[in-house]
């Protein structure tokens, strides 16, 4: 039993001013304040792209020298996209061991140090560089090739997959801490320019700076915003090639699974997911069998996963898509909005009276999936 | 792909080149490239085989966002390709991306991969073509 006690987050932009260091260090002071926590045991941080974009091994004791925390104990996750959420289950894993009983989780990645030709080909090192990642698949090759293999397979036109990134632009723009706050109409999609075709600009995260940050406790004390349940996780396929149903995302389906037979957990009131193309965000809810196969986009464009829906709230925060997606950084992001909507604390989207709820992180179509069950206290 | 050296691209000149499988002597299937253990049931009981070289294209996507170094050939044509007893991701070449079609026969051919500026470094392997018709 986990209680997140404190959570920080820098709004998600181009801070051209801020070091890798620097957006870390805001983070994290904004957790422990809100925490009111004395000193913790460890710091994890988050991080992945952050070795190629501002270059830095060992980063999290250097991170805690440059907080002030000479003596911490720290470790450096890296999990490519999932980064954040890996980060989670390793802290819960050392509190539930009683190795730590407070850890500061931080994660932190920058986007926006380069031209976005060299962003799209370090983050195509997310994908199997001895298979898919050996072509030039860019930022959304394999996202554009699942994404025409879906339409094709349930004869779902591309209109109907863009009231995806509609949704998140709309529940983005009262998130503070959101990238894009902006409404998008879907048509509005098809016209962006095409990424990965049939993917659009506006199919896709946008390249930005962020960090976030949580204080996780073992034992209940004053202020605690909610209870991380469970994490758990499961790898994939190195390549979509081998997997004989590519538009199910398999380790997923197993490290939810695992989650279920663990908690017992039943349906929640809010999701936060990895939307990192509109096809991923489609998949994942297909996977996890909120919809049945094939209909996924359907139900988006019927408002079943908006506030007020039949539905989980997917995404109040505006997800991958319209709050951004900091690559280490994003599944704290999302455990910290979890938190923040299970205590009514939210400043975006709220999710009113949400009692429970699921974050989902996954590195590029599942070479590894993350899934923590959170709940309210009190 | 990141950087490239030497030792990498020929350690793997043999899968790359010749398109040469894994297969799993224990539950039959095949993967490429070869891997120390089967993906499907975890046997290292391995051997290889040589994977036809005609194919049929699953999905592909027309890539823009495409990195620094690809630019002038920009947009690049990424192909889920099926090979009867494995299926790969390859890139797809001659073809203008407005007249492939999923479904579309294609056929193994050898191409230039990359060129490493620093190094001179030219790496070689294999892309697929849509098959011509008569």
């Amino acid at each position: 039993m986990v209680y997140v006690t404190g959570v920080g987050l820098v709004n998600v932009d181009r801070h051209y001013d801020k070091s890798t260091r620097r957006l870390a260090f805001e983070a994290s002071t904004a957790a422990l304040e809100s925490s009111m926590a004395e000193g913790v045991d460890f710091i994890i941080v988050a991080s992945s792209i952050s070795y190629l974009h501002e270059p830095q091994l060992d980063l999290a004791s250097y991170i805690a020298s440059s907080m002030g925390l000479r003596g911490v104990r720290s470790i450096t996750v890296e999990c490519g996209e999932a980064s954040g959420l890996a980060a989670v289950m390793t802290a819960k894993a050392l509190i539930d061991s009683g190795q730590a009983s407070r850890v500061l989780v931080v994660g932190v990645d920058k986007l926006s140090e380069y031209p976005s030709w060299r962003v799209y080909k370090n983050l195509s090192l997310l994908y199997d560089t001895e298979s898919d990642a050996f072509y030039s698949i860019g930022l959304g090759g394999i996202a554009g090739l699942l994404m025409r293999l879906y339409m094709n397979v349930y004869n779902v036109d591309r209109l109907t997959l863009a009231y995806w990134p509609a949704l998140m632009h709309q529940n983005a723009k009262a998130n503070p801490y959101a990238m894009l706050r902006f409404a998008i109409t879907p048509e509005k999609v098809l016209e962006a320019q095409p990424v990965a075709e049939p993917l659009t600009l506006l199919d896709t995260f946008p390249l930005g700076d962020g960090a976030a940050a949580l204080v996780l406790e073992g034992k209940a004390s004053r202020g605690v915003l909610a209870e991380i349940v469970d994490v758990e996780s499961a790898t994939g396929y190195q390549s979509i090639a081998l997997s004989d149903d590519p538009l199910k995302i398999e380790s997923l389906e197993v490290a939810y699974g695992r989650l279920v037979e663990r908690t017992g957990m039943g349906s929640v009131d809010v999701v936060e997911l990895h939307d990192s193309f509109t096809i991923t965000g489609i998949l994942i809810l297909e996977t996890l069998r909120f919809t049945e196969r094939g209909k996924a986009a359907e139900a988006v464009a019927q408002g079943v996963f908006s506030v007020g829906g039949e539905g989980p709230v997917v995404n109040p925060s505006g997800g991958l898509k319209a709050r951004g997606h900091p690559i280490g950084a994003t599944g704290v992001y999302q455990v910290a909005e979890v938190a923040l909507q299970l205590a009514g604390e939210f400043p975006g989207l709220k999710v009113d009276g949400a009692r429970s709820g699921l974050v989902v992180s996954i590195n590029a179509m599942g070479s590894s999936s993350y899934v923590a069950y959170m709940r309210a206290v009190g | 792909m990141g950087e490239w050296s030497s030792a990498r691209v020929w350690r793997s000149r043999v899968y790359r080149y010749r398109l040469i499988a894994g297969r799993c002597r224990s539950c039959g299937r095949a993967h490429y490239p070869p891997a120390n253990a089967c993906p499907y049931c975890g046997s290292r009981d391995l051997d290889e085989v040589e994977l036809p070289r005609v194919g049929r294209l699953i999905s592909y996507s027309v890539v823009y966002a495409t990195p620094f170094e690809d630019r002038d050939r920009s947009p690049v044509v990424i192909g889920l390709i099926d090979l009867g007893i494995a299926r790969l991701v390859a890139e797809v070449v001659d073809v203008k991306p407005g007249d492939l079609r999923v479904g579309d026969r294609v056929e193994a051919v050898f191409r230039r991969i990359a060129v490493d500026g620093n190094t001179g470094l030219i790496v070689y392997g294999i892309k697929f073509r849509p098959v011509r018709v008569g």
